[in-house]
């Protein structure tokens, strides 16, 4: 057996929500039978993004804010793989929103997991997108109301790390998803950082558990919708299997279809050709 | 008066952009090509997409030519602003054909005294007798042909061609127009085949096609098994983008235009990493945005061919014209030292080769590989040979399979070789797990601050473009080699220089020519060449003098290079630049 890297170990602070996050992702890929080495993990920057190197697959390191538009590259480059991008919500829903709004439009088939809690954690504790101005009540960016309001989204969920059994299922449904070639699976994590800004107690008291509530049909978006508007205008956070739906992938728009992406067919040439002999006329 | 043999020949068509009048030069262009002649064509467009003096130029030669000419022979104005742009740079003996429908300019137009002006209302009497402002174009065609002494049923064989696929009332509705040229031209005096010029002989020049440069890099790229590209819509680089759209697909390749400069080069990077040759392209300021990503690129050992249609800056300048001022940014941009190979076609055939080569190295060496082109070479249309698409290799790099990995002991992403350049497992092979990142890392791709590593990683880095040094194309030289005055240009001046250092050779004067085609790493042979001339002209369109900057940095003396630059946005012409020269003569 070929020797390959040693992966590293968290240099997460004991009690980081990370740990669950990276727990699930582990047992998730174990349980949807994906080799390492047809596993890709992408990750943003921050303490999140270092979640690549703990986990035994091909890793990358993205820049600030771009793990999204790499991940669809290798997505689109190679559609056997298994590819997770993550981040936190500082990667994600700031320098990096707009590519968050595009690929839920685009809909290519990869795993997103966002490690929310509002805090930039490795410079030090500002605050983050997802946290309000006014730290009393929860009016950050919620990416998941986002998701919902933009018609090519297919898999929206959000986990917490206190419910990790949950969170394991709802990691596997999202690899799962986009294994299918479904398309975007979006699984957004409070994963509270213990250090600048513990909202467990918060979470604790304001999480709601849609998967418990059997009038919630997660395949109905305006509801799914109205269920979260009116949540947080209770000060909730529903958690659990938010949206699932079917809308075309973004590789069968737009990928290689049945050709591979790389070159050498014997018909290659040919085709060449045929493009010259366009511009000869 | 006997016709005047067609061996070089300037047409411009101008009017109103978007109200198709171009179409009159792609008409002229058929017949021109079928005549034997070389092209040289180039649009000069406002940024807009209807209204705007826009023009279209035609230069057909029977010489290869890499500009358009001084002067125009034929001017067809479609109203009176084209006539006051334009009027002044016909020539003498030229012709003049003016759309009068709208009435005189308002301003009086400096017109040689010898050019002669054919006033014909085309627009009104389009409107009149065929009811659409549109048949013009076929109208003002018939004119031209006339003149260039064209049979009428050729003329009309032509047209029928070029309007092969609109529908037959259509078609029929142009023919008439076109025959409505031909009455006029009669009525005023210009008999089938007694026009001013006359096509000579067709020669044959073996198969040729037209194309542009963003063609040729785009052509080049899937040559050599690129099958992966991203674009967002930038003047004047979007061509790279429709030009491949519909053909990659056939190639079993991916296009995707992007939401922005940063999603478009990262998801580029993605497949790349993924094993997939990939591309992208933009102009200055989509380049700009993308800086961050293509130092990264160099860090993290992952190949990419990028293209940048140069226009005119700062900012958002003046985006339909030319410029080669973003050479500064492609050779020293972005944070940090990493290693970065810049290329510069100096025509379509050429950017065609260079599209290879550049994916070829950016596979090999597993970093960034810009193709530098100025808007007239990425979007000035050329007859050039046809793409020798039979002889291309496509060069595999160091990527190792499973196979070859599971006879190692092991693997390491950044292992540290004597050429640089490590071997290469991509997602999905096994046995080749592996960290890619741009931060610091040790042979693992494990982050690492360790000093001797940091330092082992960074020479690794840079050794790589030693490696594939002799890869890169070699520049073009002209001239007399053996004279002790030199002239230096890339791009767009090459062809200028060319016919200019052709014509002071006439006159005795003799100059060496010297046409980079590698502009980073700067070759040996540059520095070379400018260190044995007295005084060498470095011919430029910015107005810092951003090449000589970029050779004197590399070592060239710095005492030796004078520059010739221009930043009004127009490209030199070859008596500008003979011009130039000349006045830097008598005072030397």
């Amino acid at each position: 057996m070929t020797e390959t890297y040693t992966p590293g170990k968290p240099i997460w602070c004991a009690g980081c929500g990370h740990f669950g996050v990276q727990g699930a992702l582990v047992r998730a890929l174990e349980k949807v039978g994906a080799e390492p080495h047809e596993t890709m993990v992408l990750a943003g920057i921050g303490c999140s993004g270092t979640i690549q190197n703990n986990v035994s697959a091909y890793g990358y390191h993205a820049l600030h804010g771009r793990v999204l538009p790499a991940a669809t590259g290798v997505a689109l480059a190679n559609p056997d793989l298994t590819v997770v991008a993550a981040g936190g919500d500082g990667d994600g829903y700031a320098i990096g929103m707009g590519h968050l709004v595009h690929t839920f439009k685009r809909n290519p088939s990869l795993t997103y997991i966002v490690m929310t809690n509002e805090t930039y954690g490795l410079t030090k504790g500002q605050r983050s997108p997802a946290a309000g101005p006014d730290p009393a009540h929860n009016e950050g960016i919620d990416s998941v109301r986002l998701g919902l309001s933009i018609p090519g989204s297919s898999f929206i969920a959000r986990g917490f790390t206190r419910q990790a059994e949950q969170l394991e299922s709802l990691t596997v449904a999202a690899v799962e998803h986009a294994n299918a070639g479904r398309g975007f699976a979006f699984l957004e994590v409070l994963s509270p950082c213990v250090t600048y800004k513990d909202l467990y107690p918060q979470w604790d008291a304001a999480a709601y558990d849609v998967d418990e509530d059997p009038a919630y049909d997660p395949m109905d978006r305006a509801g799914a919708f109205a269920t979260c508007q009116r949540l947080d205008d209770e000060d909730r956070i529903p958690i659990g299997l938010i949206y699932t739906g079917n809308n075309e992938s973004m590789e069968a728009r737009w990928g290689p279809g049945d050709r591979r992406l790389n070159p050498g067919g014997p018909d290659d040439r040919d085709v060449l050709h045929g493009f010259l002999d366009g511009m000869a006329s | 008066m006997s016709p005047n043999g067609v061996t070089d020949f300037n047409v411009m068509v101008a009017g109103q952009g978007g109200d198709g009048s171009l179409t009159v030069v792609t008409l002229v262009d058929r017949l021109m090509r079928r005549h034997g002649l070389h092209l040289y064509t180039s649009r000069n467009v406002a940024s807009r997409i209807k209204g705007g003096h826009a023009a279209a130029l035609l230069r057909g030669s029977d010489v290869r030519r890499g500009c358009i000419g001084d002067h125009l022979d034929l001017l067809v104005a479609f109203d009176a602003e084209a006539l006051e742009i334009a009027g002044p740079r016909v020539g003498p003996e030229g012709i003049i054909v003016f759309d009068s429908s709208h009435g005189e300019p308002r301003t009086e137009v400096a017109i040689d005294p010898t050019v002669q002006r054919l006033d014909i209302p085309f627009g009104r009497l389009s409107v009149r007798d065929l009811r659409r402002d549109l048949f013009k174009n076929s109208f003002g065609f018939g004119v031209v042909t006339r003149l260039l002494s064209v049979p009428d049923d050729e003329a009309e064989d032509v047209l029928s061609e070029r309007f092969n696929r609109l529908p037959p009332r259509a078609k029929a509705a142009n023919i008439e127009a076109l025959r409505r040229g031909f009455e006029y031209a009669e009525e005023h005096g210009i008999e089938q085949g007694q026009g001013r010029w006359r096509f000579g002989r067709a020669q044959a020049h073996g198969e040729h096609i037209l194309a542009s440069g963003n063609q040729g890099a785009a052509f080049g790229f899937l040559a050599a098994g690129g099958r992966f590209f991203t674009g967002y819509p930038i003047t004047p680089a979007t061509d790279v983008l429709d030009y491949l759209g519909p053909r990659i697909n056939k190639l079993g390749g991916v296009v995707v235009q992007a939401e922005d400069e940063m999603s478009s080069i990262n998801m580029a990077l993605g497949a790349s990493m993924a094993g997939v040759r990939a591309m992208t392209a933009s102009s200055g300021p989509g380049i700009a945005l993308m800086q961050e990503t293509i130092g990264h690129l160099g860090s993290a050992e992952i190949p990419l061919v990028i293209i940048d249609a140069m226009r005119a800056g700062p900012s958002t300048g003046m985006p339909t014209k030319p410029e080669q001022s973003d050479l500064d940014m492609l050779v020293f941009g972005g944070n940090g030292d990493f290693p970065r190979i810049v290329l510069a076609p100096t025509n379509p055939y050429d950017a065609f080769e260079i599209g290879v080569i550049a994916t070829n190295v950016a596979q090999l060496y597993q970093g960034p590989v810009f193709i530098a082109m100025d808007q007239a070479i990425a979007q000035d249309s050329v007859t050039v040979r046809r793409f020798d698409v039979d002889s291309v290799e496509v060069e595999p790099g160091k990527v190792v399979d499973a196979e070859t990995l599971s006879g190692l002991e092991e693997y390491r992403r950044y292992a540290v070789t004597a050429d640089g350049i490590s071997p290469w497992a991509t997602p999905g092979t096994k046995g080749g797990l592996s960290l890619v990142t741009g931060n610091e890392r040790d042979e693992w791709g494990l982050v690492s601050t360790e000093p001797d590593n940091r330092v082992e990683q960074m020479d690794k880095r840079e050794r790589k473009v030693k490696t594939v040094e002799s890869l890169l194309p070699a520049a073009l030289r002209g001239g007399d080699p053996d004279a002790e005055i030199g002239i230096v240009g890339i791009g767009m001046e090459v062809g200028v220089i060319i016919e200019a250092v052709e014509r002071l050779a006439k006159s005795g004067s003799s100059y060496a020519t010297f046409m980079p085609r590698t502009i980073w790493p700067v070759p040996d042979e540059t520095i070379e060449f400018i260190s044995s001339r007295r005084i060498v002209y470095v011919v430029e369109h910015n107005a810092e003098g951003q090449l000589k900057r970029v050779l004197a940095a590399a070592g060239a003396p710095p005492d030796r290079m004078h520059s010739i630059l221009r930043y009004d946005g127009v490209p030199f012409r070859p008596a500008d630049l003979v011009a130039a020269l000349s006045e830097r003569a008598s005072v030397a």
